[in-house]
């Protein structure tokens, strides 16, 4: 790679006292160069744009400014922290080719993959971490739009994981706009762009964002595309022209409840066989709206507010096989089967708060919202967890992760006490008053 | 429990050099240039391969001299490859080089269903024989008429029109384009064209890029062409650059 800074020189940048250390070159994208960097000992990132970007989008400088003066939505974007301009006087120690500026931001912690690698098939991630990301996803862009900000370039390409978590960052977050004012020039990302600003009827907006959204959520949860299904086996070199009928003309969802013309091949296309029946009918629901009628009615298109609902009920509902340990969601209520290997799912017991139903497994959480409407979906500080023994995994228990002493019964009357950090054995429980409110244990 | 073991289907992504080998190329170190760009360029391919799981990135390659032979025949997953030095000596079969890519480019032995090839011609002199024949051959064939093709010239002999014929129809305007010949009068400029092909010009072939409004020159949503084209690199200005009037 051909660094636009040179790696290894500290440099002078205007309203910086001391110069940033440029570390080293971390990747290069089609608008400019990311560096690792050093400033008085705190490392951050410096994204450095290549002039040709800059003399195209005219309202990239403000667009930063404005990010930068709002504030991030949420932790979860790797938001413009600083805009950053070579220091008067001081640009003959730049090289040539790289005259223009760049904006701060945080470091993304190398825990943190990019999410086509999930897509690519190539990360071990659990099905409870994948649905946390979309829940966070969804969570974050319903922070961003209530900003009155769009984000215009949903993309696999601007989405980093956690696996083991389930945590997410956004990147690349110099798009970002009030809604509604159409400066700078991107459209999005063939794949993902709504319809309407593929086919180039209208610009991108919180609206467009809602789509581009469902397909980021579809690919996450499926590792296939809403829109791969026979179409696709009927072009043969897969060029813009045909990405244009396919994500724009053309387009069908591979799983419309009423026209199956467009249903994924069992051979090219099984990820999407596999996976769309892992999902409860209520959030598969959610997708046939967003990529149905909302296909070519912006209005039509599920909204953040039911993702995050959707998502955080399924992952109430999460249950394992007791036979094949794979992690399943079945609706309470309805005989189901694993949809790995066909078992009968029996009815769990479940944990019942004032507002909320959890299903117990293992890595299940209680969260605020299960006892207080008013809260919100968040699963990011959840009140406690259910956890297997650390000897003895037939043992499920709840653990306290409040701060504070909770008190409980068993089913024989007894008296128990939780502190924080403490975990009580379900076999037994029959309630416990948590700090947010009563837990009950309902037995099948 | 793991993500059940499955991916998002991919489509094979056939990328091939045809690489001029006439005596020419052993003066000033031009071979050796081209040998270190490409293999240089290798690990930035593989990672922009890894980072597209729509694609399958295969590699193949071409040299020319007095006849054209295949350098790589084997369609090479880009994360397997192994570049063998190419060598100089002997006159210019540029045509026959199209005549063999316009053979693999016929269905079979191509795939029923692709993404578009890009095929990058670099030379650094006249062909000697007949060009405009390969060319026509190679047209015939849908793939190369949907393939992305570059050109790179090497050094200030080479011939830019018939560089500029395989690429296509001269863009309007001045100044440089990938749909013009990248000039590369010195071994870093090459190595960055090399570069910005085999993975600016991969991932744009392979997977969709960001997409910026018209208002922009050459590459937007709405060019013509069947795959919209990365920005060049920003590269040092070259003596022979066409960089417009200096004085007005």
């Amino acid at each position: 790679m051909n660094w636009l800074l040179p790696e290894g020189a500290s440099l002078p940048f205007e309203g910086l006292e001391q110069p940033l250390l440029i570390e080293r070159g971390l990747g290069g994208g089609s608008q400019g160069q990311v560096f690792a960097v050093q400033l008085g000992g705190e490392r951050l990132a410096l994204k450095w744009y290549f002039p040709a970007c800059i003399a195209r989008d005219p309202q990239l400088r403000e667009r930063l400014q404005q990010s930068i003066r709002l504030g991030a939505p949420n932790r979860d974007f790797l938001w413009p922290l600083a805009l950053l301009d070579p220091a008067p006087g001081s640009l003959g120690r730049f090289p040539a080719a790289a005259v223009g500026f760049g904006y701060l931001m945080g470091l993304r912690p190398e825990a943190f993959v990019g999410a086509h690698r999930h897509a690519g098939g190539d990360l071990a991630i659990s099905l409870q971490c994948v649905l946390k990301a979309c829940f966070h996803l969804a969570e974050a862009f319903h922070q961003l739009h209530l900003k009155g900000l769009c984000y215009k370039d949903v993309s696999l390409g601007n989405l980093f994981l956690e696996p083991s978590s389930g945590g997410i960052l956004i990147c690349d977050n110099d798009n970002v706009d009030v809604d509604g004012q159409s400066s700078g020039s991107v459209l999005g990302t063939p794949g993902f762009m709504a319809p309407e600003v593929l086919l180039g009827q209208a610009k991108p907006s919180a609206r467009s964002d809602l789509f581009s959204l469902a397909v980021l959520l579809f690919r996450l949860l499926t590792r296939h595309d809403p829109f791969r299904g026979q179409r696709e086996l009927e072009i043969r070199c897969l060029d813009e022209p045909a990405r244009r009928r396919l994500y724009g003309e053309e387009a069908l969802f591979i799983f419309d409840p009423s026209d199956p013309r467009n249903r994924p091949d069992a051979i090219e296309h099984s990820a999407a066989l596999i996976t769309w029946p892992i999902y409860p009918a209520s959030l598969q629901r959610l997708f046939e709206q967003s990529f149905g009628p909302g296909l070519r009615q912006s209005e039509q298109r599920t909204l953040t507010g039911q993702w995050k609902q959707a998502i955080s009920l399924c992952l109430d509902q999460r249950q394992l096989c007791s036979h094949c340990g794979q992690e399943t969601f079945p609706a309470a209520g309805a005989p189901s089967t694993c949809w790995s290997c066909g078992t009968p799912l029996p009815a769990p017991l479940r944990l019942e708060m004032p507002h909320g139903l959890v299903s117990a497994a293992a890595g299940n959480e209680l969260q605020p919202h299960h006892f207080d409407p008013l809260v919100g979906e968040s699963i990011r500080e959840p009140l406690a967890r259910l956890v297997a023994h650390p000897s003895d995994p037939t043992l499920l228990g709840l653990q306290n992760l409040s701060t504070s002493r909770w008190s409980g019964r068993t089913t024989t009357g007894q008296s128990i006490e939780l502190d924080p950090g403490k975990t009580c054995n379900l076999a037994a429980l029959q309630q416990l008053n948590s700090s947010a409110g009563a837990i009950l244990v309902q037995r099948p | 429990m793991p993500f059940p073991n499955v991916r998002l289907s991919n489509r094979p992504l056939h990328f091939i050099y045809l690489c001029d080998c006439s005596g020419s190329m052993a003066a000033q170190g031009k071979m050796q240039a081209l040998n270190q760009a490409i293999r240089q360029s290798l690990p930035g391919m593989a990672e922009v391969a890894r980072e597209n799981p729509e694609a399958r990135v295969l590699v193949r390659a071409v040299r020319f001299a007095d006849q054209a032979a295949w350098h790589l025949a084997e369609p090479t997953p880009v994360q397997q490859l192994q570049w063998r030095d190419l060598e100089a000596g002997g006159i210019t079969a540029m045509g026959d080089a199209l005549n063999l890519v316009a053979d693999a480019l016929q269905s079979p032995p191509m795939e029923e269903r692709a993404l578009p090839p890009v095929l990058v011609l670099i030379s650094d002199g006249q062909p000697t024989d007949d060009f405009d024949a390969g060319l026509a051959n190679l047209m015939r064939r849908p793939w190369a008429q949907k393939a992305v093709r570059l050109a790179i010239a090497m050094g200030h002999d080479a011939d830019l029109e018939v560089l500029q014929q395989f690429i296509g129809p001269e863009p309007s305007g001045r100044g440089k384009s990938p749909r013009r010949p990248l000039q590369a009068s010195n071994a870093t400029t090459l190595a960055q064209y090399i570069q910005w092909a085999s993975t600016a010009v991969v991932g744009a072939a392979s997977m969709p890029a960001s997409r910026v409004a018209a208002a922009d020159a050459g590459t937007a949503a709405n060019s013509p062409a069947n795959i919209p084209l990365p920005d060049l690199p920003p590269t040092l200005l070259d003596p022979s650059d066409d960089v417009g009037p200096l004085v007005w």
